[in-house]
């Protein structure tokens, strides 16, 4: 996973898979962040092409912690097969998906 | 590939264990000219399959205790199956409610996908404590 910095908005770029493996250190991850006042963040999966139910879990539980302090969360370049899954578990209404990394990252508000 | 295909093995039920047996799944579906010409139908499979691996991970075995799980992959004529066979506890699929998108969960999302993305849904719970879950995906012409 890497993360960069845009201003104020951290990006977490997440690895080919997002699953039960890495999950939990993705939700450790963003906790930490949401304790040190990160307020934007987008996760950015142009790299992830297999994504889980634990994976949909870990976003769920990040955006939980970003909004729980006053943040916004947003998802960026989502393969297929995340689309997909998002449909399927109903989390496109959930979460704000950009298909491009620019406007996701110009998308918060002030 | 004209006959059907069956590959059972037996796994202990360890995390680490996710990743490659997914791998392996994958490739002996790309076997079947069928699947190998969708890749959503195989991201779907594979999405299935790791779904019903994480199911007894996380609830069949829940408590640490080591368990073991068969697994079998059938590739048919014109169906693909999946069979898990675990000794675990068992649990009642019916009580598994849709993802709901005003209060969404962490967890409860994997029976509902597997329900989704396949044909058949079947388990059974024997009384001599084993629990078999079925899934069946209809594939016209798999075996050519």
């Amino acid at each position: 996973m890497d993360i960069e910095k845009r201003g104020m908005v951290t990006i977490i770029k997440t690895d080919e898979r997002l699953d039960a493996i890495v999950a939990p250190q993705f939700k450790d991850t963003v906790k930490k962040m949401a304790e040190e006042s990160v307020l934007h963040l987008v996760v950015d999966l142009a790299k992830t092409r297999f994504i889980d139910s634990s994976g949909c879990g870990a976003l769920v539980a990040s955006i939980r912690a970003l909004l729980k302090n006053g943040g916004e969360m947003k998802i960026a370049r989502p393969s297929a097969q995340a689309k997909t899954l998002f449909e399927l578990t109903r989390l496109h209404r959930v979460f704000e998906i950009f298909d491009d990394l620019d406007r996701a990252v110009n998308s918060f508000s002030a | 590939m004209d006959d059907e295909l069956a590959v059972k093995i037996e796994v202990p039920v360890e995390l680490k264990l996710l990743r490659p047996l997914n791998l392996f799944v994958r490739r002996l579906m790309e076997q079947a000219p069928a699947l190998a010409a969708s890749e959503k139908l195989l991201d779907d499979m594979e999405l299935v399959f790791n779904e019903a691996f994480m199911n007894v991970h996380d609830h069949a075995y829940r408590s640490g205790a080591k368990g073991r799980l068969s697994v079998e992959i059938i590739l048919g004529s014109d169906r693909l199956e999946f069979r898990f066979e675990d000794e675990g506890e068992s649990f009642d699929p019916d009580l598994i409610s849709a993802p709901d998108a005003d209060d969404p969960g962490e967890r409860g999302r994997g029976v509902w996908l597997m329900r989704q993305c396949m044909d058949e849904f079947i388990y059974r719970s024997d009384t001599d404590g084993r629990n078999l879950l079925r899934l069946i995906k209809n594939i016209p012409a798999l075996g050519r």
